[in-house]
């Protein structure tokens, strides 16, 4: 609502209210994370980054053990095996080599049975041993065999060159179809020359029954491969192969090195199974061993562990986030929580530091801290040799909005005026609401008068737009005072002190205007002044009196009633009429205290005159608009009736047609009531105004008073007398009393004789003198 | 299944039935030793245990020294699924790993019940068995527990 704090360096009591609408107990909705948090967080990050190197570390590790221990393992089963075999071999080769010499030696047979008595043979259940002659035919074994010849097989044609072991391919028993693998042995005559051959079969899975599944693995390899590439069998756990073609040169490699067994990891070509492979060739033979252990067998186990390892970490981690995320959550609330308390309580001192600075309804800035802004204005403007002015606005007819509408509608005007005020001005410049009707402005660097003009001009304009309230539009201005610094003023209390002495120039030369101070304007004014605070103790000092003007009936001519006239009897400035100082007394209230004096006299007075044995007059007072619309107007003619005993209907109160036209039902109602104790109501300086036939048939008055200017030129003017004639006829056809006001001429009262009027009064007949004895009501 | 076929197949089973007959008949082994052998009782597992090689003795401390018959006799197949519950290949699979891993010899073999009966007699050997049909004086047959 307010605009001048912004860009306000100094803020020396910082009113801060860019918002008052909001009572700012807003959700605290996103907090930065307090140094604690951002520890807690980096511990968190620290701790999973920690326990996941610690687990990556682990699970490397035990992967590089369980490499070493394959490579370890294969090599040791290599050893072992490669010793195996060549024993096994050996061992062939001797039972051979035995039966081969029987032969050379010239024995003959049965050279089979002969060693086998002496346990040299291998054993038969495993092992066939046969002997041919040169030709190949058959001539001995070890089972019962049909004749049958060899000549073509390689075992046998291996021995016709070479005079060593030889190895045969890998060939199939037809009668256990199991694949067999044939050693051989050549058998000289005495001079050498070729006299047949010895020879062994086993089967070939014999080289590989040595396969421990829980050394291997169901997917580890023992082979014997011969050095043409052609596996002579070759076992991964339960299957059995022989006779299948690899790349010799590619498996066993030509090692300088023969103690170097190298452990290799490698697709193993016949079976695609990667495996830790040793392959080692045989010394004495055309053979070689191949040992592997598949890698995925070896790793197992340890995939096995790192899977564990990585859920555990896994689960760990979750927990810690879990736990770190609920820590997290319970400080934010914390932290939130404190946040919110501080938040009210910041709120709280906001409110309050904007209720010691703000008028609460309007919500503009009050009285002090305008003048906190003013003081702060001037100094600057002091400092940068700047011009500014200061405005003071009073609404006029706010009294009688307020009286008439109620204070709900009186304090929503306020609001809404305050509110108009605002947007007709420039976001720097600053409105206050000092109390009341009244509000002040200021205008940042205001020089120029015409610049001045131009702002009062939009205020008047924005101001005088009709409002609505209490369900009706009604039209409000304002009178407005300026006062320029440092031309009018050059501290706080003069600028405000000339800005309100403009004002009521502004208000005395017809409202819903401005005016620019001036030094003249301050000597008017402080006569005003003076006279205003006379008033003011007039009622005290008891410079009041009443005259009265009769009222005549014109038949009879005896007087029936007065009119009460208010006197001012002022010390120093002798007799003062209505006209002087009734418009200030309205203005300022005054009017308030002293009608109800004005009544409670002519009371007085109309009791005096009964005690002084004259014929019971009626007494009329008048009633201006503001004592009309007092709330408390009822009440107090009811007192005054009560407290002097006077009969009412000797009392009449007169009202003008205006009092009627700005708000009719209430008006009606008020009149209804005073009717209601029995009062007269005489409706005054009828004629002049608008009232309608319909309004006169509405209020039943008692009385109708013709206006002194309908009957003053009667004479001259037929038109007039016509009125006059219509007048009291519609009087009388209503049932009023007619009276006829400033009466002057014999002329116009023998007019009114003959128009049936029923009373006058005026100067023809007496001056308003006062009675003869002093004033009843004067206070002691 | 067409006639031939069925035919084919009640032949199959009648010469199985046969087979079957037959080994029930001839697997009627005993455990033997020499006749003046001190051994009167083993249990099964004590002769697996000297006919595969796993132990040289007998409970007592006495060298034994096994001796089998020839492979492929009903006798031998009948005498290993009594004592091993192992078949001919099972055994074969078990010699030809301890051959070959150098941890042991096989029994060696005779030809019949004679011969064993004979070989018994004084040869070195003192454990073997025969059919139940082929024991006389020359030898003792041993109580299997």
């Amino acid at each position: 609502m307010t605009k001048p704090l912004e860009g306000d360096p100094l803020e020396a009591p910082s009113p801060q209210v860019s918002d008052n609408s909001q009572p700012s107990i807003t959700p605290v909705t996103q907090t930065k994370l307090s140094g604690v948090q951002i520890v807690f967080l980096l511990l968190t990050v620290v701790t999973l980054f920690a326990l996941w190197v610690i687990t990556l570390r682990l699970i490397e590790n035990d992967f590089a053990q369980s490499r070493t221990n394959a490579d370890r393992s294969v090599s040791s089963l290599a050893l072992t095996y490669e010793a195996q075999v060549v024993r096994a071999i050996r061992e062939i080769d001797q039972s051979l080599n035995v039966v081969k010499r029987g032969f050379e030696l010239g024995n003959e047979k049965p050279m089979l049975s002969l060693v086998d008595d002496w346990g040299l043979l291998l054993p038969d259940f495993l092992f066939v041993t046969s002997t041919t002659d040169a030709n190949g035919n058959v001539t001995d074994s070890t089972r019962a065999f049909e004749k049958l010849n060899i000549a073509d097989q390689d075992y046998f044609l291996a021995q016709l060159e070479f005079d060593q072991l030889a190895v045969s391919q890998p060939w199939i028993d037809p009668y256990t179809k199991l694949e067999k693998l044939t050693f051989s042995r050549r058998i000289n005559t005495a001079d050498g020359g070729f006299n047949g051959i010895t020879f062994a079969s086993v089967d070939a899975s014999y080289f590989v029954s040595g396969y421990e599944v829980a050394q291997l693995g169901q997917h580890g390899v023992l082979g014997l491969i011969g050095t043409d590439g052609i596996f002579r069998t070759r076992r991964s756990g339960e299957t059995i192969v022989s006779g299948e073609q690899t790349d010799y040169s590619q498996l066993v490699l030509n090692s300088d090195d023969l103690d170097d067994q190298q452990v290799r990891l490698f697709s193993n070509d016949w079976d695609q199974v990667q495996r830790y492979t040793v392959t080692t060739k045989l010394y004495d033979f055309p053979l070689a061993v191949v040992v592997g252990v598949s890698e995925e067998e070896q790793l197992e186990a340890s995939k096995r562990l790192r899977k564990q390892y990585l859920q555990r970490a896994t689960a760990a981690s979750s927990i810690i986030l879990i736990l770190a995320a609920i820590m997290l959550y319970l400080s934010r609330q914390l932290q939130q929580s404190r946040q919110r308390v501080m938040d009210e309580q910041i709120a709280h001192a906001k409110r309050i530091e904007h209720l010691a600075f703000h008028d609460s309804l309007t919500g503009l800035p009050n009285r002090s801290y305008f003048s906190q802004l003013l003081s702060r204005g001037i100094a600057e403007a002091k400092r940068y040799d700047r011009h500014f002015a200061v405005l003071f606005l009073d609404l006029d007819r706010f009294k009688f909005i307020n009286d008439t509408l109620g204070h709900d509608a009186g304090d929503e005007l306020l609001i809404e005026v305050a509110k108009r005020l605002n947007e007709a001005l420039r976001e720097t410049d600053t409105v206050a609401r000092l109390g009341g009707d009244e509000f002040i402005i200021l205008l940042q660097e205001m020089n120029d008068e015409n610049q001045l003009s131009a702002v009062a001009k939009k205020i008047l304009y924005s101001v005088g737009k009709p409002f609505h309230l209490a369900g009706q539009d009604l039209r409000v201005t304002v009178s407005i005072g300026t006062s320029v610094f440092p031309l009018d003023g050059e501290d706080e209390q003069t600028l405000l002190k000339n800005a309100d002495i403009a004002m009521y120039h502004a208000k005395e030369g017809g409202k819903n205007n401005f005016c620019f101070y001036s030094d003249e304007l301050s000597a008017d004014s402080l006569e005003r002044l003076a006279l205003e605070s006379s008033l003011r103790l007039a009622l005290d000092r008891g410079e009041f009196l009443l005259h009265y003007q009769e009222k005549h009936d014109l038949r009879s001519g005896e007087i029936t009633g007065a009119e009460a006239l208010l006197r001012w009897q002022h010390p120093t400035l002798g007799l003062i009429q209505p006209m002087q100082f009734l418009p200030l007394a309205e203005e300022t209230g005054l009017i308030i205290p002293i009608g109800k004096w004005v009544i409670e006299a002519a009371c007085k007075q109309a009791n005096r005159w009964l005690e002084e044995g004259l014929p019971p007059r009626c007494i009329s007072v008048n009633l201006t608009e503001r004592q009309f619309t007092d709330a408390h107007l009822l009440d107090d003619i009811a007192n005054i009736l009560h407290t002097t005993a006077i009969n009412p209907a000797q009392l009449e109160l007169e009202i003008t047609e205006s009092l009627l036209l700005s708000n009719f039902d209430r008006a009606l109602e008020t009149l209804s009531k005073i009717k209601e104790l029995g009062v007269r109501i005489g409706i005054d300086n009828f004629g002049t105004s608008y009232t309608s036939l319909s309004t006169l048939d509405k209020f039943h008055f008692d009385t109708l008073k013709i206006d002194g200017s309908v009957i003053r030129d009667i004479a001259n003017r037929p038109s007039d007398k016509e009125l006059t004639e219509a007048i009291i006829s519609v009087g009388r056809t209503m049932a009023m009393t007619i009276v006829a006001e400033g009466v002057e001429t014999q002329e116009q009262a023998e007019f009114l004789l003959a128009s049936s009027c029923d009373q006058v009064q005026g100067f023809y007949f007496d001056k308003p003198s006062a009675p003869s004895l002093p004033n009843p009501g004067s206070p002691e | 299944m067409n006639p031939k076929k069925q035919k084919k197949h009640f032949f199959c089973l009648a010469l199985l039935t046969i087979c079957f007959t037959v080994v029930s008949v001839q697997a009627e082994v005993v455990v033997v030793v020499a006749a003046d052998s001190p051994i009167t009782s083993l249990s099964k597992g004590q002769v697996a245990k000297i006919f595969l090689g796993k132990s040289r003795r007998f409970p007592d401390g006495s060298r034994a020294v096994p001796l089998n018959q020839s492979e492929g006799s009903l006798e031998r197949e009948a005498f290993y699924q009594l004592v091993s519950n192992k078949s001919p290949t099972q055994i074969k699979a078990h010699w030809s790993k301890l051959i070959f891993t150098g941890r042991g010899q096989p029994p060696r073999e005779a030809a019949d019940s004679n011969a064993v009966k004979r070989l018994l007699a004084n040869n070195g050997v003192n454990i073997s068995y025969v059919g139940r049909g082929a024991v006389d004086n020359s030898v003792k047959v041993v109580a299997i527990k």
